[in-house]
């Protein structure tokens, strides 16, 4: 399962990412930080440092007080806690294609989409897991998607 | 694993390659292309990122277009940063639905994917204009619009579309019946922002708890 991958350092992502199995689930993506329309009201998130155009992610055990609002545990997601800062690879599951990003912020609200999955090639990944900026997204899958299945390393 | 290491690597190449010579002019492109189907529907509903992310080459850009130079858009970037985003015929271009160049306007924000050209300017593999995934919640119902709130409890307007807004009910199959919705519920709301009133016409409303 464990493969190896090669990140190249972008904004956002100062660290190298992994290749160690996380999780799996679904993504979905969001924006924040300096933006145009509904999104120049969102601010820098939880971390204070998230930027639509950074490769960069919500994870929705950033924190116990993120813990508390995103509560995966409700969808029998029991997410480790990655703090701001942590770094880790995002795979589509069915292409392949991979982003290293910089956890930013809190979220997504998991507990609000229990059940909900996302399939490619009749594979599918279940619960919102994790969010990414439209840049992260973008590298891995279309926006107009709205949600991906992924593979997460670290 | 060798195998689909090179193919990747062709595929990569090509496509790099592919996109470079549409920039340039040198392409009229019919039918199935190394990207993949490139009418709209085909390059936005194919599993696979119609650009291979080979990420240390692949190019992003966010903003706002303030000029239309033929097919080169001006954008003005949310930090202060300019990029030039060349369309080519090889370019999906999405504003609410999968449509054309023509769509696009003046003041229109966009996020773009592509690669970067040796004049600075990045040729576009798909444009994302005035699209926004909102986490909402409802809280006003009527028979064209839905009152949401986002964000630090942001009031946002969404407008219901004839035969383009779609929901999904707790992730089941999308419907364009939306009597199901509910105020107080969670919604994820994928959509189109209109510059000119500030209101978002939805795409797709996924309901959820």
């Amino acid at each position: 399962m464990s493969r190896s991958y090669t990140c190249v350092r972008v904004k956002g992502t100062d660290m190298a990412c992994g290749s160690t199995s996380l999780w799996a689930g679904e993504t979905t993506w969001f924006c924040c930080g300096s933006a145009w329309g509904p999104c120049g009201s969102t601010g820098t998130g939880a971390c204070g440092t998230c930027q639509s155009n950074a490769h960069q992610a919500a994870w929705p055990n950033a924190s116990q007080a993120c813990f508390n609002i995103t509560r995966p545990d409700l969808c029998g997601e029991s997410i480790a806690r990655r703090g701001c800062g942590s770094v880790m690879n995002v795979k589509h599951q069915c292409s392949g294609a991979t982003v290293c990003v910089t956890v930013s912020d809190c979220g997504p609200r998991t507990k609000s989409f229990c059940g909900e999955s996302t399939c490619c090639n009749g594979a599918c990944r279940t619960n919102r897991v994790i969010d990414l900026t439209p840049a992260a997204f973008s590298a891995i899958g279309n926006l107009s998607s709205g949600k991906l299945p992924v593979y997460i390393y670290e | 694993m060798s195998h689909d290491h090179e193919s990747a690597g062709r595929g990569r190449l090509d496509r790099r390659r592919f996109l470079t010579t549409a920039a340039l002019g040198g392409a009229t492109i019919v039918g199935a292309t190394a990207l993949g189907g490139i009418d709209a529907d085909a390059a936005f509903a194919a599993p696979m990122p119609s650009l291979d992310p080979a990420i240390s080459k692949s190019a992003f850009a966010e903003g706002r277009i303030t000029a239309i130079n033929g097919s080169v858009l001006e954008v003005a970037g949310s930090y202060g940063d300019q990029h030039l985003i060349q369309l080519t015929n090889a370019t999906s271009v999405w504003k609410l639905r999968p449509t054309t160049a023509e769509e696009i306007k003046v003041g229109d924000g966009l996020y773009a994917r592509g690669v970067d050209m040796p004049d600075g300017t990045i040729a576009a593999d798909a444009v994302w204009v005035n699209i926004v995934n909102l986490f909402c919640t409802v809280q006003g119902i009527a028979k064209d619009r839905l009152h949401l709130t986002h964000g630090n409890n942001h009031a946002v307007v969404g407008r219901i579309v004839a035969e383009t807004t779609t929901a999904s009910y707790l992730g089941g199959a999308l419907t364009s019946d939306l009597s199901r919705v509910r105020i107080g519920q969670s919604a994820q709301v994928l959509g189109a922002w209109r510059p000119d009133d500030d209101t978002v016409d939805i795409a797709r409303v996924t309901v959820g708890h």
